[in-house]
């Protein structure tokens, strides 16, 4: 990975850095991948993917009201909102 | 006195719920050096005991009435801080209540406080945790393990006789061994995870600590409920662990692990394992040798699974709904901005290897190799399972560690859960209990058990402390 790749990656993540922490990001995301790309020594073409221990099936609920979001109480988490709705900075100029 | 001691004065009347919450309180106060809290409750928790002292008959008989007891700061606790160990959460307040509380709350236990963890539960030692790292109580310089190493902590310094956890690689079990307690990670989907802050979603699972079996069997019981918020949680018959410590499961066939000495297990791990084979032996149960050459993939898999859930899951931090918000004047410096501020390195970390094998052109080389190793130590345990009852096996390759030690091999780290790990990615419970001590410090070991067998679990353990006292010995 170099530089280019990491500044792609970081923003594909939103994740802010700065350039000079740039070698040092790359130095521990490069240990982890040597650790991890061990499994590239496995023969796995006869296991299929596992997404979900149990395998459940889905379920759904039924399509009725309840009150459980409660909009005054959410938008008061937010750290900037007003009556109705989240405030950001400008998005379209 | 351990939980079992404190419900029973509690029913007899020998002590107040007030009382016992006066204790909790007072030692979580006296022991504040171990940071094992980041918030206590003390003026609610007073007010709930009373009500419970006034309404006795109400909660005599209830799995945990009377009972203090501290939850991992990962369960959500409407209207009360709930933190993750993270800046970004650092001054979050739920408006929701996760199950695994309400279930506690409706048992009849106490909330004393919410415990130290790693951030967003990614670590092994309690040291990622934006409040501060957890000190073991048997070394002031040793880690406590993670990442509920505040819960672990807690009940070890007997500050509440219960606990709750969350196991996504190991996070009840390494600290339940290092601690010298006992700790269950439940099979995956027993426990209901709403209102758990999501860290992987495909294997967080929340379970007891106590100082037994028992204690870890009566919270299993207030803990594990269907729940249909949460879609993943399964639909099955109550069971009442606290009864089946009673029954007798006959004599077992345990799997042990052929080349055990191979994984760089140090000798009093071993050591002390190879006592509690002794003690097995003694109680009727025999062994069979398994072949798991494939163990140590698993951390390759997991590392690139639990990354992936993670990025995805904590893409939620934006500083737009909830949380810490950087001053940024656009947006895209405000998400950027945010999320370096708010997220500790590890987890910047981990969010960087999540959306890398997640990425186009990079998906089928990681993380769906990572599944497919995933599939194949789940076949591996159903194939032990046609052979054996239980497997046992060290639940870490050593004793508490120094802090700072991730600083010169930051994959030490990672393979602190080598012997934790396969039970999550197959979605299997274990117990870790108390099975030795040596220079001083405590060692543990741990079953892993079929599917929903937390019943044989904790029957095995209980037995188990019936004839041995490490699960006795304190700080």
């Amino acid at each position: 990975m170099d530089k280019i790749e990491l500044k792609n990656l970081l923003f594909l993540a939103r994740i802010g850095a700065k350039e000079e922490d740039y070698p040092k990001i790359i130095e521990k995301l490069k240990t982890t991948f040597t650790m991890v790309d061990q499994m590239n020594e496995l023969d796995l073409d006869h296991f299929e993917p596992l997404n979900n221990p149990l395998e459940l099936t889905n379920v759904s609920r039924s399509d009725s009201e309840d009150d459980r979001n409660s909009k005054k109480e959410f938008l008061a988490e937010s750290p900037k909102s007003d009556d109705n709705f989240f405030v950001v900075p400008k998005i379209v100029e | 006195m351990n939980f079992k001691d404190i419900r029973e004065s509690f029913r007899n009347k020998e002590i107040s719920a007030k009382e016992l919450t006066q204790d909790s309180l007072n030692k979580a106060k006296k022991y504040g050096n171990l940071n094992a809290f980041i918030s206590t409750f003390d003026e609610d928790a007073l007010k709930k005991a009373e009500h419970i002292d006034n309404n006795f008959n109400d909660y005599k008989d209830l799995a945990l009435g009377g009972v203090p007891i501290a939850h991992k700061d990962i369960f959500c606790t409407k209207g009360k801080r709930t933190t993750c160990a993270s800046k970004m959460l650092e001054n979050f307040a739920p408006p929701y209540e996760s199950t695994v509380t309400s279930n506690c709350h409706q048992a009849g236990s106490i909330m004393i406080g919410k415990t130290n963890m790693d951030e967003f539960a990614m670590g092994s030692s309690n040291e990622t945790s934006f409040f501060g790292p957890v000190i073991n109580p048997w070394g002031e310089s040793l880690v406590p393990g993670g990442s509920s190493g505040g819960s672990a902590v807690c009940v070890a310094a007997n500050i509440t006789s219960l606990a709750t956890g969350t196991d996504t690689g190991g996070s009840i079990r390494q600290p339940a061994a290092l601690c010298g307690i006992t700790g269950l990670k439940p099979t995956y989907g027993l426990v209901s995870r709403w209102g758990m802050i999501a860290f992987c979603s495909s294997m967080d699972q929340a379970g007891p600590f106590a100082r037994d079996a028992f204690g870890c069997a009566a919270l299993l019981d207030a803990m594990a409920s269907y729940d249909a918020k949460d879609s993943t949680c399964a639909q099955r018959d109550k069971v009442k662990y606290e009864d089946t410590l009673r029954n007798d499961f006959g004599k077992l066939k345990i799997g042990v692990l052929k080349g055990i000495d191979q994984l760089g297990i140090s000798e009093e791990v071993l050591k002390a394992y190879d006592n509690s084979k002794t003690v097995l032996e003694k109680l009727g149960h025999t062994f069979v040798e398994l072949d798991f050459s494939e163990l140590s993939s698993g951390i390759c898999s997991y590392y690139v699974i639990a990354p992936a859930e993670c990025s995805s899951n904590l893409s939620r931090f934006d500083g737009v709904k909830f949380g810490h918000r950087s001053d940024s004047s656009n947006i895209s410096d405000l998400y950027l901005q945010t999320r370096c501020e708010g997220f500790g390195e590890e987890v910047r970390k981990r969010i960087l290897i999540g959306t890398y094998v997640l990425s186009a052109g990079f998906y089928d080389a990681y993380y769906r190799k990572a599944q497919k190793v995933r599939r194949m130590m789940k076949s591996k345990f159903d194939e032990f399972f046609k052979a054996v009852d239980l497997v046992f096996l060290p639940t870490t390759l050593d004793q508490a560690f120094e802090m700072n030690r991730t600083s010169s091999d930051p994959n030490r780290m990672y393979k602190e859960d080598l012997l934790t790990i396969p039970a999550n990615l197959a979605g299997l419970p274990a117990i870790s209990f108390p099975n030795g001590l040596a220079n001083e410090l405590p060692i543990g070991a741990q079953f892993v058990g079929n599917y929903f067998s937390e019943d044989l679990l904790l029957n095995i353990t209980h037995k188990i402390q019936g004839v041995t006292d490490w699960h006795k010995i304190t700080p």
